[in-house]
């Protein structure tokens, strides 16, 4: 049986969506734990893609490959879960994540989603153009820990003010932490508007995530 | 001037523009903004949804519609600027949205910065035109920011100076504020004065704001860069010749667009691609790649027949130390000695275009005064060739009492404004840095800089129209 976890594990690592999402099918026709498969197999692939891109042995497009092959096997593993109403096993923490109302630019956002997804969180990515509402709906619905807002414009960073004004506004403000980040913000904009954590790189944010977290 | 050298052969121009043709006639673009949509559907493009499908015919039709080369009309004629041809115009950095300060400190970008930027690209004898959105006024309300940013440009120099690009709105208050003070529209549509910085959405998307603006501004017969910065790696294959005709694809799709709204619209043909740092995903612009890029770029607009836009000095640092140095001159001197014709972001920029920083300018300003005379090449008149003076002087004797030497050095040589060329001891009484001597420069350009006056009534009009726009934006 942990033959089938090897495989998973070196498929994410090698950043195959297709093998990864085969070797999932298999170890549910097989009634293999699929509890087991995410532990065992694609967590333990991604944190040595993690390990290695930190190294500077990797790159980003592994990195972010090896997100994408393990969101393929989560995608079949997860449901499955859900149905034998077991636990996942603790993920390190879920995050909303989108770029604000009226941007569009989204490669920052889509590197944040990925580094996350390899250290072991689990991200829920809404995409560009997000409504405050957008993003609060989705973090209850999920019991996301983190609401992640992104914004490439000194136009449009007030999206991440308004996201914090909007959950004030419904009496929601401790009950997610809220990130900014993207080229025009800043550690004193974060602080202007009030938001628990800003960070200028994706793997800064991870790291503050944990800290955030932690406490 | 140099002749301009180029990077690719016959052969290789061709076939970036036979792979740009199959992107946009198989791939299409996407236009978010639906009165463009219509003008494509008006010319009788395939259209799916947002999508415009381009045909080769129609692609190399509009194109010829371009101009060559055009006059861009500024206050003080004397700075009246021709874009295109052998011409080459520095302006300052666009869009950046921090101050780096000369010790590395970070801070947001206000109005007083843009207003800085403007006066020293004012009174600098390299830069050409003082720019636009030199610093973003985040101390003034995004609404209204435009208004600021282009009083400012006016009361600060009587050089050329940018329009908005944010959105058909703030591009129709630019076209008229640039018509109070030229004498009305009439007269601006027939001598441009505006010239601003439309953007692609790479890969092949356009925007509503810059779709918005591109189409206001070639309506009023306004100069429009159309740039695409493909982020080879990312926003872009990591292929350089794949990333070349992906960027000539939105190009051409946008000055496409510029010429069929209005037959001879000015444009520029703009690229500021480069890479995505394969380690982090950020922008990387002090690159070898970037100056491959700014290269191709000025022979693909040759190719085209119009002007080009591209460079400046480029770099990924943080301060105004050698790597900001050795970056800079990499990308500025490659965009100056292949043809680039209006160099965007020639003074000032600190990584990857999210800095300004006032030493870096000077740097960049020097930069800028040593390239202008690089391309000035040798003088081949009697003078230059000095062959009286050499016979004079003759085996074994020196030139420096000749009266040749002291009426000729100043055209020959470029006397360096920033650089310390010093004996040690002299230098080694203050031991300044580059940056240090930067500072201290600009400082002393802003005590003493005197904007040219604006007339009282202009003025005055400027100021009503302003206030206006101000109620009713507020």
């Amino acid at each position: 049986m942990s033959a089938i976890f090897e495989e998973l594990k070196q498929a994410v690592i090698d950043g195959d969506e297709d093998i990864t999402a085969e070797l999932s099918q298999k170890v549910l026709d097989e009634g293999i734990n699929p509890v087991d498969a995410v532990q065992q197999g694609l967590i333990k692939g991604i944190e040595i893609v993690g390990e290695a891109w930190k190294a500077g042995e990797v790159f980003l497009p592994d990195v972010m490959m090896s997100a994408e092959a393990m969101k393929a096997g989560l995608a079949l593993l997860e449901p499955e879960i859900a149905k034998l109403g077991i636990s996942e096993g603790e993920a390190k923490g879920k995050i909303v994540l989108g770029t604000v109302a009226g941007d569009i630019h989204d490669i920052g956002k889509n590197i944040t989603g990925a580094m996350f997804t390899a250290a072991g969180y689990k991200v829920f990515d809404l995409g560009t153009d997000i409504k405050p509402e957008a993003f609060i709906a989705k973090a209850q619905e999920v019991g996301a820990d983190i609401i992640g807002a992104s914004a490439l414009l000194t136009t449009t960073m007030v999206g991440q003010k308004q996201i914090i004004e909007y959950l004030k506004e419904n009496g929601l403000r401790d009950k997610f932490k809220v990130f900014v980040g993207g080229g025009p913000t800043s550690q004193a904009w974060a602080d202007e508007i009030g938001a628990d954590g800003w960070a200028e790189t994706a793997d800064d944010a991870v790291q503050l995530a944990g800290r955030v977290l932690a406490k | 001037m140099l002749p301009k050298y180029n990077i690719l052969t016959e052969e290789q121009v061709q076939m970036i523009h036979d792979e740009s043709i199959k992107i946009l006639s198989e791939v299409g673009m996407e236009f978010e903004y639906e009165p463009a949509v219509e003008v494509f559907k008006k010319e009788g493009l395939k259209v799916e949804g947002r999508r415009v499908y381009f045909t080769k015919d129609f692609i190399e039709a509009k194109v010829k519609l371009a101009p060559s080369q055009f006059t861009l009309h500024a206050r003080n004629p004397e700075h009246n600027l021709v874009c295109g041809g052998d011409n080459i115009i520095y302006m300052p950095g666009y869009g950046a949205p921090f101050i780096h300060e000369a010790d590395g400190t970070r801070r947001k970008t206000t109005l007083q910065d843009y207003e800085n930027f403007a006066k020293l690209a004012g009174a600098s004898k390299n830069l050409h035109m003082t720019g636009g959105t030199m610093a973003e006024p985040q101390d003034i309300a995004d609404e209204i920011r435009h208004l600021k940013m282009l009083y400012t440009s006016i009361k600060s120099s009587d050089k050329c100076f940018m329009g908005s690009a944010e959105g058909r709105e703030r591009a129709e208050d630019s076209i008229e504020i640039a018509s109070i003070l030229f004498g009305g529209k009439d007269v601006i549509k027939e001598k441009p004065v505006l010239i601003s910085l439309i953007n692609s959405l790479t890969p092949l998307k356009y925007d509503e704001r810059m779709l918005g603006a591109l189409m206001a501004y070639a309506e009023a017969g306004q100069a429009v860069v159309i740039a695409s910065l493909v982020m080879a790696g990312s926003t872009g294959p990591a292929a350089m010749a794949g990333t070349l005709a992906l960027q000539n694809a939105e190009v051409l799709a946008g000055i496409s667009l510029a010429e069929s709204i209005n037959p001879g619209t000015p444009v520029v043909y703009g690229s500021t691609s480069a890479l995505s740092d394969m380690h982090s995903g950020s922008l990387s612009i002090g690159s070898p790649e970037c100056a491959l890029f700014i290269s191709a770029s000025a022979q693909l607009a040759r190719f085209y027949g119009v002007p080009s836009r591209s460079g400046g000095g480029l770099n990924d640092s943080k301060i105004v130390d050698a790597q900001a140095g050795y970056e800079s001159m990499m990308t500025l001197m490659a965009a100056s000695v292949t043809g680039i014709n209006f160099v965007l972001h020639t003074a000032g920029i600190l990584q990857y275009f999210m800095a300004m920083s006032y030493e870096k300018f000077i740097m960049d300003d020097e930069m800028a005064g040593m390239l202008l005379h690089y391309l000035k090449g040798y003088h081949f008149d009697e003078d230059g060739l000095a062959y009286d003076v050499i016979a004079k002087v003759g085996p074994g004797g020196h030139f420096l009492t000749q009266k040749h030497t002291r009426k000729n050095h100043r055209r020959e040589f470029r006397i360096a404004e920033l650089s310390d060329r010093n004996a040690y001891d002299t230098w080694a009484k203050e031991k300044l840095d580059t940056n240090q001597r930067a500072r201290r420069k600009w400082q002393e350009i802003l005590a003493n800089y005197v904007p040219p006056a604006v007339d009282a009534a202009l003025d005055q009009k400027l100021q009503e129209f302003i206030a206006k726009r101000t109620q009713e934006l507020m």
